[in-house]
């Protein structure tokens, strides 16, 4: 599937190359949807445009709700289990309560590192 | 395991391209996931100034989305397999992010659509648009006010409903016509 300079500048991230940075790589966002099923085939160029915005607000909402569980612990620094607190509380990120719970054995626990 | 290394990994998780899991996987770790940078750029977006944000959680927000990518492409994928359709077209995405209740995502999505369309109409002339944008904007259906924020709790059927016709009527503009009548995109959020 060719769509000749669809993908021009848009590497990088933003529309055209123009807007800010707050895009995500079409090019990866391609990558992980082939890898969802051994049968996806072909994917319009606009599909991983729509997911660049997608996840964005996707990563926006699940923050938010992360950081109601932190100030309900009265912390500042928004962990893991706060994650995990907010997919358990949150119908729409069911798909995603095996997989918080699963990467427990990532390694150890890091220092909690200020950035 | 260590993620903080980049590059290979022992793999602890399944994933489909790999052969053989003695510890050399073909994947490498970053093309599973979103950029880091790109992530924490968009937590802080939302969170205040003085919030900090763990190393286990930045790690575990990229596999969420990642996770969500794959979620979705695969109901939008059933979807074209059904309808005997090799291409998933940015209509499908929509449909599936829809069925599986993210449709507060949906009217941003489309605005942000429209706005990439219209950039690149610019440079690329005629670009053969999908139907979905075409449809909708003769409708009339995409308002130019502001669009509210993108979390709300709760699902709008609404919104959707009147939109089906936009996503799945694939016979033309006059039945979506009908069901679009009257109807307020706002009325969910007031």
């Amino acid at each position: 599937m060719r769509q000749a300079g669809t993908y021009s500048g848009l590497l990088s991230g933003g529309i055209s190359g123009r807007t800010g940075p707050h895009s995500l790589p079409l090019a990866r966002i391609k990558k992980i949807m082939k890898k969802s099923g051994e049968d996806v085939k072909m994917i319009s160029g606009e599909a991983p445009i729509v997911f660049s915005k997608a996840c964005e607000l996707f990563i926006e909402e699940l923050t938010l709700r992360s950081w109601m569980v932190t100030l309900q612990s009265k912390r500042r620094t928004l962990h893991k289990d706060d994650i995990t607190a907010a997919v358990i509380a949150t119908d729409i990120f069911d798909f995603l309560v095996q997989m918080v719970s699963d990467s427990g054995s990532r390694g150890p626990a890091p220092a909690e590192m200020e950035t | 395991m260590d993620r903080k290394g980049g590059g290979f990994h022992a793999c602890q998780r399944h994933h489909k391209s790999s052969s053989g899991h003695d510890g050399d996987c073909t994947v490498r770790e970053q093309d599973r996931f979103m950029p880091i940078a790109n992530v924490i750029r968009i937590m802080r977006k939302v969170l205040p100034t003085h919030a900090k944000i763990s190393d286990d959680s930045k790690e575990t927000m990229q596999e969420c989305v990642s996770e969500y990518i794959s979620f979705i492409t695969s109901e939008a994928n059933e979807r074209c397999q059904r309808e005997q359709r090799k291409t998933i077209t940015a209509e499908d995405v929509l449909w599936a992010m829809s069925k599986l209740g993210f449709d507060d995502y949906i009217e941003p999505l489309i605005a942000y659509l429209r706005r990439y369309r219209e950039l690149e109409g610019v440079h690329h002339g005629s670009m053969r648009g999908e139907p979905l944008l075409k449809r909708a904007i003769s409708m009339g259906a995409l308002a130019p006010a502001a669009y509210p924020p993108a979390f709300h709790m709760g699902h709008h059927q609404g919104l959707f409903g009147g939109m089906a016709g936009c996503f799945m009527d694939g016979s033309g503009a006059t039945s979506s016509h009908v069901a679009m009548a009257g109807y307020d995109p706002y009325s969910g959020y007031k």
